[in-house]
């Protein structure tokens, strides 16, 4: 750090800080843009806004007129809420197993669970509708938390498996040596040990479910519509400003729940540190 | 195991491992052990990494099946109880605590598993806490404690469910050295106190040296030597006992004669010994001496028992003077004298090592 820094140098950094001002301006830029443009007071999508009004709020927040929208952000949360939880209980069960056998088959098996995360979801969405429709399964809100199920449950998966590996197997020896049962390690070493890593992973699987389009697309029906292809179709017919207002709620409900998961994950860690 | 509300401590018991083997696969990690460890004694098992003697620890902890053979405690077998039925306490190497619960959740944890009341699991904290001096400590977690502090709660931890064993795995190995020997003494403390039949594994021959009552010598998972400290160091049964244990002066020679329980050794630094011999050995056998450096002075004249060497440097370690001296054949020797204030050491040159008196050299045969 105390050596001179040549041309080179500079140049380097001057390269690589500015490419990661690009990146933060387009990871940021679009939702400080669609923040502003729900705040517009007129009829249509506009950037900048003319001026600024809660209108758009109001409509989307009116119970007669956004009924539509909110039975879809309703489905949505119903499903991803249910989604999460199953996938969550059968991604700890699934790495509690895993972990415990060292066998080449297990390592089959983690890849195989984890496949969902870099298959092309679409063409699970396909598949997942044929399928259901070959086994004479009619589309249902149900359906919906299955189909999300598959796609959301590696993400809990990935984050308990990785917190198993971390936990000292010392501390399950000392539990056992000390005269617990398996269960009772499980209950009150293993789980309060990895809860961080479970926590970590639902939030992520239910804010992936929350916005999956690709299974929603083909497994929801006008009666079973989910909130990220309700926007799409409000898209498509009109340029209604109330999708810029749920992007708000949706942006701003995320921060909330980021932030609410960081001191409770934050804090168990703390705690377990 | 005696009821939890009755502080009284059960007599110690043997603790027996009857022929115990174990193998990896193809390798065999312990090999036909048989070992009897005596109600209330500290046996260490005492050997370099890989001999064995952790696999032998967890064969008693019951995290091991062993391949063959038996561990007794009493007279009652225990090869078929799993860990947590086995009610011993291990002190885990870097402890394992839980690192989530308070000092006072992790030593109440056993009783709590047993499903012994609030009331029970309080009082045995207490008593516990106050049995390895960490009354104000209760309500810190396990990081919030130093090293020595944190050995005290998995002591506590260990012996809060009353068990017959202690098995402690390489227990000081994480600590400071200035803290190990208080940390000796505090565990020799509570394993007389409870009256305990204990087990500690360790590479350290200080540690083995300071606290066990016996040590088993261990090499390639099986036992070499078993016996008093003192007894190791002074009379090593074998060549690597000799080698592992403490430092040790090797040199070549051959028989020249065998008088009764002592031998006359014409070395090839061209001095002849006379030392005791355990064992048989012919005229002419080629054989390594092996004394001590303490067991060994520097002296003026020459005489036939006196090695002539170069003298190349001297230390003063501690107590003691190091000296470093080259043998005519090139061997490499260390003499470690006593040192006492303004003493001067022995100037570099020539000099003559010679036996001390009381010295007990070591004979081995060459394979």
């Amino acid at each position: 750090m105390s050596q001179r820094s040549t041309p080179a140098d500079v140049s380097f950094n001057l390269t690589v800080g500015a490419i990661a001002i690009v990146a933060i301006l387009i990871l940021i830029g679009p939702v400080l843009i669609v923040i502003a443009t729900s705040f517009t007071t007129t009829q249509a999508l506009r950037f900048p806004p003319p001026g600024l009004s809660l209108r758009w709020y109001g409509e989307l927040f009116d119970p007669v007129r956004s009924a539509p929208i909110h039975t879809a952000a309703l489905n949505s949360v119903w499903v991803a809420g249910w989604a999460t939880v199953i996938g969550s209980v059968l991604s700890v069960l699934a790495a509690l197993a895993i972990t415990r056998v060292a066998r080449p088959s297990a390592r089959a098996l983690e890849a195989s669970f984890l496949s969902p995360l870099v298959l092309p979801t679409l063409s699970y969405g396909l598949a997942a509708l044929m399928f259901f429709s070959v086994m004479g399964i009619r589309p249902s809100l149900n359906l919906l938390i299955a189909g999300h199920l598959v796609v959301i449950a590696p993400f809990v998966f990935r984050t308990t498996l990785a917190s198993l590996t971390q936990l000292d197997p010392a501390l399950l020896e000392a539990s056992a040596n000390l005269g617990a049962s398996r269960f009772y390690s499980f209950r009150r070493i293993t789980l309060p040990l990895i809860a961080p890593g479970i926590a970590a992973g639902a939030f992520l699987a239910f804010i992936a479910s929350m916005d999956n389009v690709p299974v929603s697309l083909f497994l929801s029906t006008a009666r079973t519509s989910m909130l990220p292809i309700r926007m799409w179709g409000m898209m498509e017919s009109t340029l209604d400003v109330r999708i810029a207002a749920i992007a708000g709620v949706l942006i701003v409900a995320t921060l909330v729940l980021m932030v609410v998961m960081d001191r409770l994950t934050g804090l168990t860690r703390r705690m377990s540190a | 195991m005696a009821s939890p509300s009755t502080p009284a401590v059960p007599a110690a018991q043997p603790l027996t491992l009857d022929g115990v083997t174990h193998s990896y696969g193809t390798g065999l990690a312990v090999d036909n052990v048989t070992l009897e460890v005596k109600g209330g004694e500290l046996v260490a098992l005492l050997g370099p990494s890989g001999c064995g003697k952790t696999t032998l620890l967890r064969i008693v902890a019951g995290f091991i099946q062993q391949t063959n053979g038996k561990v007794v405690i009493g007279d009652r077998p225990i090869d078929e109880l799993p860990p947590n039925r086995r009610e011993i306490g291990i002190v885990f190497q870097n402890y394992a605590l839980f690192p989530h619960m308070t000092v006072a959740e992790n030593i109440a944890y056993g009783l709590a598993a047993r499903g012994e009341s609030r009331a029970v699991q309080a009082e045995r904290v207490k008593e516990m806490l106050a049995t390895v001096r960490m009354e104000g400590f209760a309500e810190r977690k396990p990081r919030q404690l130093s090293g020595g502090q944190q050995q005290r709660v998995a002591l506590a931890r260990a012996l809060a469910i009353r068990p017959r064993i202690l098995l402690l795995d390489e227990p000081f190995a994480a600590l400071d050295k200035n803290l190990r020997l208080d940390m000796q003494i505090e565990i020799k403390r509570l394993q007389r106190q409870f009256a305990l039949t204990a087990i500690m594994v360790t590479h350290d021959q200080d540690e083995a040296m300071s606290i066990a009552d016996r040590i088993a010598v261990m090499s390639h998972g099986h036992i070499e030597q078993l016996g008093a400290p003192a007894e190791i160091y002074d009379d090593p049964a074998t060549l690597f006992v000799n080698n592992f244990i403490g430092s040790s002066n090797l040199l070549k020679g051959a028989v020249e004669a065998v008088d009764g329980s002592e031998a006359r050794i014409a070395l090839a630094c061209g001095a002849t010994w006379t030392v005791p011999a355990r064992g048989r050995f012919e005229p002419g056998a080629p054989v390594l001496v092996s004394v001590r450096p303490e067991q060994m002075m520097l002296a003026d004249a020459a005489a036939p028992d006196r090695i002539p060497v170069d003298l190349k440097l001297s230390l003063p370690i501690g107590g003691a003077l190091i000296y470093d001296v080259a043998a005519p054949g090139g061997e490499q020797l260390k003499i470690a004298v006593p040192r006492r204030p303004g003493m001067a050491a022995s100037a570099p040159g020539t000099a003559h090592a010679a036996l001390a008196p009381h010295a007990r050299p070591a004979l081995f045969p060459v394979a």
